[in-house]
């Protein structure tokens, strides 16, 4: 058993239990790559060769009566930030393309590696992680497997297309201000974007890097705790990585939500979207949550974070943007020059902002434990799609999807996107959000939701 | 063309951080300046008091 539709965690148990080797498991994913990838563009490199390799390697672990992990025959994928060994880091820009290959494997792909995953290959992204749409103007859009005029979302879009498309089960991505919760639900998956220094960003290019994190996504609530626990711990190569134990998710998963308060976000969250509104009242409903709650000031926190995003990150590019502006990407170019000139004290505001509204949300987790928002405005835009209209004005795409994720990764909240489906057609997400290191009450929440077939990540027809 | 209410500050700091930015990139430029600067405009609404330090460090 190892379709597109089976579960990672289906596959370790039917490679541990010998039914079918690693190396079946990871020939069968190599042909589902090679033949519906090029509809969606969600891969940028296939590591066959390592692929094969590490299969092996669980098969010889198997066959020497060795624990072969976890995720034993699980194959997988990266976003193209993270460092593959012998593989160039692209980070979705083609000035990168021109940099040696990796000497050594990112943190996570390393732990993932130990817990036997297979790696597949690398995904496309956005360029730098700047951007909501993976229309990217080096390597071409990723495609939405829902609609593949539509957009996959980003910055993590090939990360998402290609676990909706069911090319592998698991992927990793990054979520500075919603490159998680963007894609998944703009293509129909669950992805967690867990608390700020919760798992190691080692080896992953950065971006905004008091604002970057790492995270998962899957198809299905176990798959993505399981993944989350196995890259949980402590590492020197982060300075943000926490130093706490890890809290492995999955071994609670089925305590349900008793015990558990939970809100409605209200204010900023309350978006004029009928699909968005749809989604987070199916959600509501089937969690008897009544109460509203407000996260003050959101707005304004969704702008400090476009103000830190914009300085740091194009601090982090200042030497190229000298040198050779014309080889970004148009869609990240200029946000990234004006950034660079953006007033100290702009940024220093936004910075302290910042610490006010993490003392005001955290009073909120006081009377609440999990908090219910929208993960976008609406459902995916069309490739190519300059304008939409939010809140009865026409504005850009690409800035505004973020504009429900941005004031919460902003204070580094862990959250769960969890796919609805209010018009049947296409998925918009559902942000779950918890108090910081909180992660497995927001899985819960996520797992209930899955088991009373509220929220589910079917793979997406025709593939 | 108008002249732009940021064009001389973009010549400015271009020239302060050794950044020089081409003809065809101006426009957007000044457009993600402008996009900042309202943003800028909101954050500067909140009331702050000199006690409120960064802190982009989360504990519960």
């Amino acid at each position: 058993m190892s379709g597109a539709q089976t579960s990672a965690l289906e596959i370790a148990a039917t490679v541990r239990a010998r039914r079918m080797s690693a190396t079946e498991v990871a020939k069968a994913a190599l042909a589902r790559i090679r033949a519906n990838d090029p509809r969606l563009n969600a891969f940028t490199a296939v590591t066959e060769e390592r692929a094969l390799r590490e299969a092996a390697d669980v098969d010889a672990r198997i066959a020497r009566g060795e624990d072969p992990g976890a995720l034993a025959g699980v194959p997988y994928a990266v976003k193209n930030l993270f460092a593959i060994a012998g593989v160039t880091t692209l980070a979705g820009a083609r000035i990168e393309a021109e940099t040696p290959p990796a000497s050594a494997d990112a943190t996570a792909v390393a732990r993932l590696q130990s817990a036997g995953a297979v790696l597949m290959g690398a995904l496309n992204m956005d360029e730098y992680a700047y951007g909501f749409t993976t229309e990217n103007a080096h390597f071409g859009p990723s495609h939405n497997p829902h609609d593949l005029a539509r957009v996959a979302g980003g910055s993590s879009g090939g990360s998402a297309a290609a676990v909706a498309g069911g090319l592998v089960p698991l992927t990793l991505g990054s979520d500075t201000n919603g490159s998680i919760r963007v894609p998944a639900s703009l293509c129909g998956i669950f992805g967690l974007k867990p608390t700020y220094g919760r798992l190691s960003r080692g080896g992953a290019f950065p971006f905004v890097a008091s604002l970057d994190h790492i995270g998962p996504f899957a198809r299905s609530v176990r798959d993505l705790a399981a993944a989350y626990d196995a890259l949980q711990g402590p590492d020197a190569r982060d300075p943000a990585c926490t130093e706490r134990p890890a809290e492995p998710a999955l071994p609670v998963l089925d305590q349900g939500v008793a015990g558990l308060r939970v809100g409605i976000a209200r204010g900023h969250f309350l978006p004029e979207f009928a699909e968005a509104q749809a989604a987070v009242a199916t959600v509501a409903a089937a969690l008897g949550a009544m109460r509203e709650v407000e996260f003050p000031e959101a707005a304004r926190a969704r702008a400090a974070a476009f103000l830190i995003t914009a300085a740091e990150g194009a601090n982090l590019h200042l030497a190229t943007l000298r040198r050779r502006p014309g080889d970004f990407d148009p869609a990240t170019r200029d946000r990234l020059l004006a950034g660079a000139m953006t007033p100290a004290a702009w940024v220093l505001r936004a910075q302290q902002f910042r610490r006010w509204y993490r003392e005001r949300v955290l009073e909120v987790f006081r009377e609440i434990d999990i908090v219910l928002a929208p993960a976008t405005p609406c459902v995916a835009p069309l490739i190519g799609q300059e304008m939409m209209m939010l809140g009865g004005a026409e504005v850009a795409v690409r800035p505004n999807l973020g504009v429900f994720t941005q004031p919460l990764s902003f204070i580094g909240l862990p959250i769960c996107a969890v796919p609805v489906w209010p018009g049947g057609r296409l998925p918009i997400g559902v942000q779950v959000i918890a108090a910081p290191w909180r992660e497995a009450d927001a899985l819960r929440v996520a797992y209930t939701l899955e088991r009373a077939g509220v929220v589910s990540a079917p793979m997406a027809a025709g593939f | 063309m108008a002249k732009h209410r940021f064009d001389d500050y973009l010549d400015a700091a271009a020239a302060l951080l050794r950044l020089p930015i081409a003809a065809e990139h101006r426009p957007g430029v000044l457009l993600n300046l402008e996009r900042l600067a309202a943003m800028a405009a909101l954050v500067e609404g909140a009331a702050l008091d000199r006690e409120t330090e960064p802190a982009p460090v989360f504990r519960s």
